[in-house]
C-alpha cells in the first residue's frame, strides 16, 4: 500500500471515529455521561500519574443543569450575557 | 443578593410576552407564540445591566395561580419559593403583566407579592393597550401594588431598556422591600377591582375586531371551514413555492459532486466525499425550502392569535376522540418535532389526558419526515395540475399530513375504548387577541428553523451518512465475486438479512439498511438511500444523478405508497421514545408506544402494499 492510499484510510477512520462519537453522544447522551465519569473516576485514583489523573478532571462531565430537557433536535445553546 | 451574578425570574399569566421578554433581556431566541403553555419548563440566560453588573435571568412557565393545576404551574410554584432541586432561589421576580388583560394578570401579580420576594412588575404590550384605548396611570398603579412598575414592548427592539435600567438600580435595594401578607383568594378580586379603579380607564368597548373575526372564525361551520381551507393552501404553498429553489440547490451539490469526483484521485477517500457526504447531506438539504414554506405558515399563524381558536373549534371532535381541546397545542408542536410536542403536555391537567395526548404525539408529521415525503412524492405522484387549480403533489402531501391526524384520533378514541374512566373534561382556553405577525419574529423563528435542520444536518445526518458508507463499503467484495461490492458489505449483508422480514411490504434490501440510521433522524432515510444508490452506480456519472428519478425508476409505484404509509406510523426517532419515557416516567409506557407505532406502520405499509399491487401498480 502506498503512502498516499495510507493517509486516505487514516483520514476514512479518523472521520468514522468521528462519526460514531457524534452519533452516540447525540442518541446515547446518558450512557455518554456515564462513561466518561467511570473513566474520569478511574484516571483520578491517587496511584496514577499526575498527568493521567489531569486528563481525569478534564475527561469528568460537567455537572447536569435544568431538567435535562434536549431531545437532540440541536437548538440549543450557551451564550456570554447580553450587553445592555 | 446570593453570590455575585444576581437572579432574576421572569413569572406571570401563560401568553404575558415572558419569553419574548427573556429575549429581548439575554439575547437568546427561545420560542415565542400568541397563545399559552408555550415555556413549559424554567429557561436560564444571561445579561450585564449598564452598570456592568450581570444577572442570569430565568425564564418561568406560565401560571395562573401559585396554586398549581399542571406540572408546569407547579415548576413555576416552586422556583419562586426556592423548592425546585437543585436551583437557588431567586434573588428578585419580575413579574410580567399584559396590559390589554389586566384584570386577569394582576390577581396573579397580587399573589407574587405575597412570596414577600423583592418585585418588578414589567406592564407588557403597552403598546397594545395605548391602541385599544386603554389608559394606565403608572404612578398609581406603581403606587397601589406597593412595587415599582416599568412598561414594556417585549417584542420590540429597545422595548425594555427602561426595565434594564431599572432592574439596574433598584435589585441592589430591592432586598429591603416589606413583606405583604397573604390573603384570601376572594380579596384579590376585590383588590384587582380597586386598583383598577384607581389606576386604568378602560375605553367603553375593546376588542371590536377581535368580536367581528371570532364571529367568523369560530363559526361551528365557517370557522371548521376556514381552518381546512387554511391548511389545505399552506400544504399547496410547500409545493409551490419551493421547487425552483429546491431546483438551485440540487443543481448546486451536482455540480459539486462533478468537481470533487474530478479534482480527487480515485480510491477510497473520494467515494467517501462524492458517494458518501455529497450524495448524501445534499439529498438531504435540498429539502430546507419546503420545511422553511411551512414553518413561515406555521409561524405566522402562531403569532395571528389563530391557533388557540383552531384549538376550540376541534375541541368537541378531540373530546370524542378522548382527547381534550388542550392536547391540540401540543399536537401542534409536534408537527415541527414530537420532541418538544410531548414536553408541552406538561400543561395538561388530567393525567390521563396527558398520557393519550404523548401516546398520539408521534404520529403528527415531524419535520424530519418532510423530506421523506418530499421524495417519494416527486418519485412516484406526477406534477400535474388537478381540477384546474391545485397541485397534485400538494394534495398528497396534504393527504398524508391528514392521515397521520386521523391515525392519532383513531388510536386515541381505541385507548379512550379500553379505559374505566370515560368522563371528559371541559376546555377551559384564554382566547389572546389577534394580532397581525411581527416580520421580526418570523424572520427569526425561520432562522432559528434553518439553524436547527442545518445543524442537524451538519452534526448527527452527517454523522451517520459517514458511518453507513463506512458499512456500505467494508469488507470489499472477494475475488471471486458474483455480486457487486456492495452486497457483500457489512451493511448489504444486513439489508438481505431484513429484507426477508420487509418483502411483504415490497421494502427492497436497499430501503431496509436505510431504515437503521433513520432511527437516529428520519431524514437519515434520504441520504441513506441516496448514499447507497451512488454506492451501487456502475459509473461516476451515475453516482452523482439525483437520487429521485433513480428510485421512480428502481422502485414500483406499489413500494413507495408502502414505504410513505410507513413513515406515517413508524416511531423511527430514538429521541421522542426516549422522552415518552422521561415524561410518563415508565419503561413501559415507551414500550407500549414503540410496539403500537411500529405494529401498526407494519400492518398499514402490508396493505397498501398488496393492495396497490392488486390493483396493477407492483
Amino acid at each position: 500500500m502506498d503512502r498516499g492510499m495510507l493517509l486516505q484510510y487514516l483520514i476514512i477512520a479518523l472521520a468514522v471515529l468521528v462519526s460514531a462519537w457524534v452519533v452516540l453522544k447525540k442518541q446515547f447522551p446518558g450512557v455518554v455521561r456515564r462513561l466518561r465519569g467511570a473513566l474520569a473516576l478511574w484516571l483520578v485514583k491517587p496511584a496514577h500519574s499526575q498527568r493521567l489523573q489531569e486528563w481525569g478532571r478534564r475527561l469528568a462531565p460537567p455537572p447536569a443543569n435544568g431538567g435535562g430537557a434536549c431531545g437532540g433536535c440541536s437548538s440549543c445553546d450557551t451564550k456570554a450575557p447580553k450587553q445592555h | 443578593m446570593s453570590g455575585a451574578v444576581a437572579r432574576l425570574a421572569l413569572v406571570g399569566n401563560p401568553n404575558s410576552g415572558k419569553t419574548a421578554l427573556f429575549n429581548q433581556l439575554t439575547g437568546s431566541r427561545q420560542k415565542v407564540a400568541n397563545y399559552t403553555g408555550v415555556t413549559v419548563e424554567r429557561k436560564e440566560g444571561r445579561m450585564r445591566g449598564p452598570s456592568g453588573r450581570e444577572y442570569a435571568v430565568l425564564d418561568l412557565p406560565g401560571a395562573y395561580s401559585l396554586h398549581p393545576a399542571s406540572l408546569d404551574e407547579a415548576i413555576t410554584r416552586d422556583l419562586c419559593r426556592g423548592f425546585y432541586p437543585g436551583e437557588a432561589a431567586p434573588d428578585a421576580l419580575i413579574c410580567v403583566i399584559d396590559a390589554t388583560n389586566l384584570r386577569l394578570h394582576l390577581r396573579f401579580a397580587l399573589e407574587v407579592r405575597e412570596l414577600g420576594k423583592p418585585m418588578i412588575v414589567a406592564l407588557n404590550m403597552v403598546d397594545a393597550a395605548r391602541r385599544r384605548g386603554i389608559e394606565i396611570d403608572v404612578p398609581a398603579l406603581e403606587k397601589a401594588l406597593g412595587v415599582p412598575v416599568v412598561e414594556t414592548v417585549a417584542v420590540q427592539r429597545n422595548g425594555a431598556k427602561a426595565l434594564v435600567e431599572r432592574i439596574d438600580g433598584l435589585v441592589p435595594q430591592l432586598a429591603s422591600q416589606p413583606l405583604q401578607q397573604p390573603v384570601e383568594a376572594g380579596e384579590h378580586h376585590a383588590q384587582v377591582r380597586a386598583i383598577l379603579e384607581a389606576a386604568v380607564r378602560m375605553p367603553s368597548r375593546t376588542g371590536k375586531i377581535d368580536d367581528t373575526l371570532d364571529r367568523w372564525l369560530l363559526h361551528p361551520v365557517y370557522g371548521l371551514l376556514t381552518l381546512a381551507v387554511v391548511m389545505f393552501l399552506i400544504f399547496q404553498a410547500v409545493y409551490a413555492w419551493a421547487t425552483p429553489l429546491m431546483d438551485g440547490i440540487e443543481a448546486g451539490f451536482g455540480w459539486l459532486g462533478e468537481f470533487a469526483a474530478a479534482k480527487l484521485p480515485e480510491g477510497p477517500l473520494s467515494s467517501l466525499l462524492v458517494d458518501g457526504i455529497i450524495a448524501g447531506v445534499g439529498g438531504v438539504i435540498v429539502f430546507l425550502p419546503q420545511i422553511l414554506i411551512l414553518f413561515f405558515f406555521i409561524l405566522a399563524l402562531e403569532e395571528s392569535g389563530y391557533l388557540p381558536r383552531a384549538a376550540f373549534l376541534l375541541d368537541r371532535m378531540m373530546a370524542s376522540a378522548g382527547l381534550s381541546g388542550r392536547s391540540f397545542i401540543p399536537l401542534l408542536s409536534s408537527f415541527a418535532c414530537a420532541v418538544p410536542g410531548i414536553m408541552s403536555t406538561r400543561s395538561i391537567q388530567d393525567p390521563r389526558d396527558r398520557l393519550a395526548t404523548i401516546l398520539v404525539a408521534p404520529l403528527m408529521t415531524c419535520s424530519a419526515r418532510l423530506p421523506v415525503y418530499a421524495l417519494l412524492i416527486g418519485a412516484f405522484i406526477p406534477a400535474k395540475t388537478v381540477w384546474g387549480v391545485f397541485n397534485q403533489q400538494g394534495l398528497v402531501l396534504f393527504a398524508l399530513y391528514v392521515a397521520g391526524i386521523l391515525s392519532a384520533l383513531m388510536m386515541s378514541w381505541t385507548m379512550k375504548k379500553f379505559r374505566r374512566d370515560k368522563s371528559e373534561h371541559p376546555l377551559m382556553l384564554e382566547l389572546p387577541s389577534y394580532r397581525l405577525p411581527n416580520p421580526r419574529d418570523l424572520a427569526v423563528g425561520l432562522y432559528e428553523r434553518a439553524m436547527i435542520f442545518l445543524k442537524r444536518v451538519g452534526g448527527i445526518i452527517l454523522a451517520l451518512t459517514i458511518l453507513l458508507w463506512f458499512l456500505l463499503s467494508f469488507p470489499g467484495a472477494p475475488e471471486n465475486a458474483t455480486m457487486p461490492a456492495i452486497d457483500y458489505s457489512f451493511a448489504g449483508q444486513i439489508g438481505h438479512a431484513m429484507a426477508v422480514i420487509f418483502a411483504p411490504l415490497g421494502f427492497n434490501w436497499q430501503i431496509c439498511i436505510a431504515l437503521i440510521p433513520g432511527m437516529g433522524a428520519r431524514e437519515v432515510a434520504v441520504s441513506s438511500l441516496a448514499t447507497i444508490y451512488a454506492l451501487s452506480a456502475a459509473d461516476d456519472d451515475a453516482a452523482i444523478q439525483a437520487l429521485t428519478p433513480v428510485i421512480s425508476d428502481g422502485w414500483t409505484l406499489a413500494t413507495g405508497l408502502s414505504l410513505m404509509v410507513w413513515f406515517i406510523y413508524a416511531p423511527m426517532c430514538i429521541s421522542t421514545l426516549a422522552t415518552i419515557r422521561r415524561e410518563t416516567n415508565s419503561w413501559k409506557q415507551m414500550a407500549f408506544a414503540t410496539v403500537y407505532l411500529f405494529a401498526a406502520a407494519y400492518l398499514a405499509a402490508l396493505v397498501t402494499y398488496q393492495v396497490a399491487k392488486a390493483l396493477g401498480a407492483g
